[in-house]
This record gives C-alpha cells, structure tokens and sequence, in this order.
C-alpha cells in the first residue's frame, strides 16, 4: 500500500501497479570498464497512476524504463507487476520509443494489427477494434499507408496505437516525443492526456524536459546523473483535465516547473564521469 | 550531348553500339583467327538458339544454376540471420568463413568430382558454394542492423526469440539480404559456367570450350554473348522482383503526408 495524490490532490491510498525495489544496473563500457547506469532506485506507481521519470540525458532514466519493460535485466534489485515479479517482457506492458520502432514493411493497419494477430484476436473483431483507434490517435484514411510515407509526429501516433491494440495495462514510454518538433510534440502531449483520460492506463513515462514532466502527470520522480538515483518525487497537485493554455498561466504550474529547475541544477554528489544509459 | 543523354533508354544503346562498333573494327583491322568480327559472332546466335542440342545444354545449366542458387540461399539465410542475433553463432561460423571467403570456389571443383563424380551432384554442389557466402554476409549484416526497439515491440506483444527470428528479423532484413541474392546470382552463373568448362559434360560452359577445340571461333564469342545475355535477364528478372518485394523501404518513393 502507499499513498498518492488524488486528482484533486488529496491523499488515497491504492496497491502499488509497479513496484522497483532497489534497483541497480551495472553496464560493461566499451573499453570494459563497469559503468553504474542506475543505483539503488526503489518507487512504486499506483494503478492508473502517470508518473513521470525525470533526469538529465546520461542519467539511466530510459534503462529503469527498460528494466520495468522485462528488456533488460537488473544487476540488483527486483522489480514486480501487478504483485507478478518481472523477468521478461510481456502485453501488460506495452513499450512506446522515442525511435517510434514500427514495422516498416507493415502498412499502418498492419503495425496495429500486429499485436492482435499475436493475441490471437479474430480478424474481424481486431479490424473495428484497429480502426477505432486510428480514429482516437487522428489516422484515419491513413490505414494503407506505410511508415516511411508518413511524418515524425504521425510515425508516433501509430506507435501509440499500435501498442494501445492489445490493451496493456501499463504503458511504459521513454522519451516518445523527443524527437518531434516543438509544435507536434505539443499536440501529441494533449492527445496522450486525452487518451489517458478516456484508457487510464499506468503510465511511466521517461523525460528530460521539466515542462513535459509537469503537464502531464501525477508525480515527478527526478533522477540524478552518473550514476542516476532517485533525488526526489514531487506529486504534482494540479486539476485534470489538463488544459495547456490555462496551466500555462498558472501560478502553481510555473511554481512546478521553476522549482524542478532549481532541484535539477543543483550539483550531485558525483560529477558526471562518462555518459551512459 | 546533354540533350541526347537525356532521352530514356538512349545511352545504353549508344554504350552497346560503340562497343560493337569498337570490336568489329578492331577486327578487321587485326585479322586474328581468335577475334572473329561482331557480325559473324552475332550471326551464330540465331544459329545456336535454334539448335536443339544447343538448347538442351542451356535448359541444363539453367537447371543446375537453380537449383544450387535456390539451396544456396535457403542455407544461407537462417544461417546469416542466426549470426547476426547471437554473437556465440557469429563467433562460430565467422572463422569458417573467413577461411572459405578467399577460396575461389571453382578450385575445390577437382576435389569434389572425386567425392561425386563429373555429373550434376558436383556442379550443382560448386554453384551453391558459389552463392553460400555472399547471402549469409548479407544476411548477417541485415540482421545485426536491425533495431533493437524493434524486437523488444514485438517481444512485449508475446513473441518468442523464434517468431521474432522469422517475422521480424527476416522481414526487416529482407533488404539486405536480396542486395546478398543478386550478388550470389551472378556468382551462381560464373561458377555454373567455370564448372561446366572443368568438367566438359554439358551446359553452355561445355559449348563454349567444345568450340574453342574445334575452332570455331565465332561460335565461341556467340556463346559468350548469350552467356552474357542470360546474366543480364536473370539480373532484371530479379532487380524486378526484389524492387516488389521490399518496395516498402525504398527511399525514392518517399512521399511524407501531414505534418504531425
């Protein structure tokens, strides 16, 4: 058990959807050298919950991601789902890259029909199923479509949708819009949120700008450099649905994303050595 | 200049001519028994074509160039993929490689016809030699480039190390690995004509050095023009099929829709 903000900002408290326990990765450098990517980073998110992992480029914040994903193992530490120890990846976790990772020899509809198939979705059901979809992430009339026709912004949108298909509870995002430009990065922000609104899915989602961090979820976790441990966790007591215009010229959202800031400038106690992760 | 090189289908017909013209010249002005003119080497074609016994040996050739290319990449492949996942199977079979790579494959003919005799076995073995490394490289390559994120999409939907092996990693690197079938195609043909010249049973190898015996020149460059025009068809006909298959990665298509 342990307590989160409500969306109103008042406490409640939950069973913990993911819990990282002490969690530490050692990566061998090129050169052979053992390299602490993360050290020691114990959080639990609550079902439903969007949390946000938050540290400098280099800091391991991508490989917790990974670890919760089942794509990498932890040197120590242990990480449990749904009370469910992870040792693998598995489709109550659906994974949405920064590198989009779609199929490029599928079409859009058979990129999010993928993991339906694998589900072993009839066809049928997995087409109104898809289509319904596209039309949540704004791709319908895009379905025949292959990736390399398609924009940055749009190439994510199907990414979202294809691992939203096959239901994960869990939705484990690094950095997915870091390589978008600053205008589709903002539209695809506010579409996540609407789509969290209608799904509710976990999410845990990893990046390096404070104002991203800030406007979309319940909690903040803010993670040092070289090696990345947890700094801090600041619950972010604002209203939802968010409305970007209005946070904007809120006090308390500038008050969020100032005081991060500051937390992140301050020096760690290690000074970076190498950059990994 | 500028404007004839613009006309489709113009330059290489001029590159032909010139070097038609260059040889018919060159030719007459030389007057060797070993370098007949184009025309009457160009004026045997038909002549071969038409011969059935001639064509018997070219259906032949074909034959055992198929079936050595087809086993050659069917080999090839999965061993290629294999080793570009796991570096305990690249570690394996690299140093193999690296000691068959330099080999010219039509060296090991005389070997191999005492294991299997002069008949197909032997050439059908040496063609697939021949098309074996090129594919597994390519392949290798194909596979070890492909995106790791990739693969962790589709292990997090329920695929096994299997299912990914021949549904994400194959398709992913189907590319490269038919840049490793064109290359093996031509090598297919080389090794399927140097093997018929070794063993001098049949097939357009045996043609042409039959010819060369008997001294019919002519006959002899007619066969390398044909030999050359097999190789120019089987090279479209297979350009043609691979530009389908993964017209999906070809970047001259690239027509970016929306802006977000």
């Amino acid at each position: 058990m342990l307590v989160v903000p409500s969306r109103d900002g008042a406490a409640v408290t939950s069973t913990a959807k993911i819990a990282i326990e002490a969690v530490s990765k050692t990566f061998e450098t090129k050169r052979g050298r053992p390299h602490l990517a993360i050290s020691d980073i114990s959080l639990q998110v609550a079902e439903g919950e969007f949390v946000s992992v938050l540290g400098p480029s280099g800091c391991g914040k991508s490989t917790l991601l990974y670890i919760v994903g089942g794509f990498v193992a932890p040197s120590t530490g242990s990480v449990t789902v749904s009370g469910q120890p992870v040792t693998g990846p598995g489709p109550d976790r659906g994974p949405v890259f920064q590198e989009f990772a779609l199929f490029p020899w599928k079409t859009v509809l058979g990129n999010v029909m993928y993991g339906l198939k694998q589900q072993g979705v009839a066809k049928a059901e997995a087409q109104s199923r898809v289509r319904e979809l596209l039309a949540m992430v704004h791709l319908s009339g895009f379905e025949n479509f292959y990736p390399k026709e398609l924009s940055g912004g749009m190439k994510q949108r199907v990414a979202i949708a294809r691992t939203l298909a096959y239901e994960p509870s869990i939705l484990l995002m690094d950095e997915p819009f870091g390589a978008l430009d600053a205008h589709t990065r903002t539209r695809l922000q506010n579409d996540l949120l609407a789509i969290w609104e209608r799904r509710r899915k976990t999410v845990l989602f990893v990046t390096h700008s404070v104002e991203e961090a800030v406007f979309l979820s319940d909690r903040v976790v803010v993670i040092t450099r070289s090696p990345g441990r947890l700094k801090e966790i600041i619950p972010i007591a604002l209203a939802r649905p968010r409305d970007r215009a209005t946070l904007l010229l809120d006090r308390r959202y500038q008050d969020y994303v100032v005081g991060i800031e500051r937390l992140m400038d301050e020096p760690g106690e290690e000074e970076p050595a190498e950059d990994g992760g | 200049m500028e404007r004839l090189a613009s006309i489709p289908g113009l330059p290489p017909i001029l590159a032909c001519a010139g070097l038609l013209a260059t040889w018919e010249i060159a030719a007459r002005l030389l007057a060797i028994d070993g370098l007949p003119p184009a025309s009457a080497a160009l004026a045997q074609v038909p002549a071969i074509l038409g011969d059935p016994e001639a064509l018997l040996n070219i259906a032949a050739s074909l034959r055992r160039m198929a079936v050595g290319f087809a086993l050659g990449v069917a080999f090839a492949v999965p061993i290629g993929l294999m080793m570009g996942r796991s570096q305990y199977v690249a570690a394996f079979f690299n140093p193999l490689l690296m000691i068959i790579y330099p080999v010219p494959k039509a060296a090991l003919m005389p070997i191999i016809m005492l294991w299997l005799g002069v008949g197909d076995a032997s050439k059908t073995l040496v063609i697939f030699l021949g098309v074996t490394l090129p594919v597994i490289y390519h392949s290798y390559q194909g596979a070890r480039a492909v995106e790791e994120r990739m693969l962790w999409s589709a292990a997090a939907m329920g695929m096994g190390p299997l299912a990914r092996l021949t549904h994400i990693v194959l398709p992913a690197a189907l590319p490269e690995i038919l840049v490793g079938c064109r290359t093996g195609l031509v090598l297919a043909l080389i090794t399927m004509v140097t093997s018929e010249m070794i063993t001098r049973q049949t097939g357009v190898g045996n043609i042409l050095f039959n010819s060369l015996d008997m001294a019919q020149y002519d006959t002899v460059y007619a066969m390398i023009v044909i030999i050359g025009g097999l190789g120019f068809a089987l090279d479209a006909a297979f350009e043609a099929l691979r530009s389908r298959l993964v017209r999906w990665a070809e970047p001259s298509h690239d027509l970016v829709v929306g802006t977000t």
